[in-house]
């Protein structure tokens, strides 16, 4: 697994699709938390839910790096398509620890806040969550389950607008919005089991839809 | 021992591409699937490899590891040739060391024209087929699938592609191919299959073959004889498959020219 992880990280960096997502993330964390005077969890809001968009395109474009064909000859060395969609999980889930370990440091360097080891928990908790969360739309609208571009783009906006705006569907909206209210951490706990869950389904879903089409 | 049995396969709303399909593929078998165009043969491919599943029927004792070359590579990363067949080394299992050695013995073997730091985004038809080919043989295969692989291949590669057949099937593989020409076919397997709408057609032809080791110098008296469908040489041996019908005649000639006989197999 691990030698698919990398190939499947390698075929990513060298396709650079996957900078328009880096770039709107950092935009849109540096805009966001820049200066900001207010309580630290709130800035790691914004963080996390531009974690969650950015993470969806990022996977769908970590998916679509290869063609179909090629990702048949890849299950086919890997031992099956399921293999090779955890591959892209992991390596989703790399990046996302990237960007979580500067989306937790970066708004404490660039604004003003009262820092305690309790808020830094909890912002890194709840940009995993996103994170996660993030990935399983990703893989939902990736080419193998949705083919026509079009019509992928469409059910990512439409996935994650309404994940972001429905303040009572676990896990995005209601952590994001917890954060700037000061969500207790045992809620954050079963947000983070739903992210998972939701995840697990992605995965299947994406493996079923896909090997039907092969 | 690969067995198909009444395997089907439809996509969603369009008419069933394969009905029916009992099929039986042994170690040491090169297999060759004929048809036209859209007859079904890449499908069958495609389910014999593992990539599609059936609608209906079973296929059993699929052997691992597999490699499967598809009929077009399309790529569009900027990677090099060696780099991804590194990857693929890894993938199967292979250390890092061993797996780059094994890509780029592989690509000086087919002879990847612009050397195997080519990207695969820049590769030729031919080029890109003998990544693919590479791909599927990083690791030796116990079962080898190649879907029209002589397309695009220019004609030193051809002779090669042969001599990688005839060694995954001489290591105790299975190989199955397809391709329009016959001909070549005829040249190459030992089970020839037709394939007709869907429906594998009754055996065109077994070739009884038999694998003659030799030793010995000079000019080699096999070259150009009837029956002997390829040789290569193995370490000190020379390894010819030969129809056995001209077995006892490949060994007359051979012994009369001085060589010695090291083995014979049915």
């Amino acid at each position: 697994m691990t030698a698919l992880v990398r190939y499947t990280l390698s075929m990513t960096v060298h396709g650079q699709a996957y900078l328009p997502p880096l770039i709107l993330w950092a935009s849109a964390v540096v805009v966001l938390t820049m200066n900001d005077l207010g309580p630290l969890t709130g800035s790691y809001a914004a963080c996390a839910m531009t974690l969650f968009v950015c993470l969806t395109w990022l996977t769908a474009v970590q998916v679509n790096t290869e063609s179909q064909t090629q990702r048949a000859m890849t299950a086919v060395a890997a031992g099956g398509l399921p293999r090779v969609f955890v591959a892209h999980v992991l390596a989703a889930l790399v990046f996302s620890a990237a960007l979580t370990a500067v989306g937790l440091v970066f708004p404490i360097v660039a604004g003003t806040h009262t820092v305690t080891a309790a808020d830094v928990a909890i912002g890194a908790t709840a940009q995993g969550i996103c994170a996660v969360t993030g990935i399983a739309a990703g893989l939902l609208c990736s080419r193998p389950v949705v083919p026509r571009t079009g019509y992928a783009v469409v059910l990512a906006l439409l996935l994650d607008g309404f994940l972001l705006i429905a303040n009572a569907v676990p896990p995005v909206g209601p952590v994001v919005r917890g954060l700037n209210a000061g969500i207790p951490p045992g809620r954050l706990a079963g947000h983070a089991a739903v992210a998972v869950a939701l995840l697990v389904l992605a995965v299947a879903t994406a493996s079923a839809v896909a090997s039907r089409r092969d | 021992m690969i067995e198909l049995r009444g395997v089907g396969k439809r996509y969603p709303g369009r008419p069933a591409v394969l009905r029916g399909v009992d099929l039986t593929l042994r170690p040491r078998d090169i297999v060759a699937v004929t048809g036209g165009n859209g007859s079904g043969k890449s499908t069958l491919l495609r389910i014999v490899a593992g990539v599609s599943r059936p609608s209906t029927g079973t296929v059993t004792g699929r052997p691992a590891p597999v490699g499967w070359v598809p009929e077009r590579f399309p790529a569009q990363q900027r990677v090099s040739a060696r780099d991804y067949l590194t990857h693929h080394g890894r993938i199967r299992g292979l250390d890092t060391h061993r797996a780059r050695r094994r890509a780029g013995e592989l690509l000086d073997r087919l002879a990847l024209v612009g050397g195997d730091a080519t990207r695969l985004r820049d590769l030729s038809k031919g080029n890109a087929q003998k990544v693919a080919l590479a791909q599927a043989l990083v690791v030796p295969p116990e079962l080898l699938v190649l879907d029209e692989p002589w397309s695009g291949l220019d004609a030193s590669a051809h002779a090669t592609l042969r001599e990688l057949i005839a060694d995954v099937a001489g290591a105790g593989g299975t190989v199955v191919l397809t391709d329009h020409r016959e001909a070549v076919l005829e040249a190459t397997a030992t089970v020839v299959h037709h394939i007709d709408g869907g429906r594998l057609v009754a055996r065109t032809s077994t070739v009884d073959t038999a694998v003659v080791d030799l030793a010995g110098s000079g000019p080699p008296p096999w070259r150009g004889m009837p029956g002997v469908f390829e040789a290569h040489r193995d370490g000190g041996v020379v390894r010819i498959r030969v129809d056995g019908a001209r077995c006892d005649e490949l060994l007359a000639v051979a012994l009369h020219e001085g060589w010695s006989v090291r083995g014979v197999r049915r």
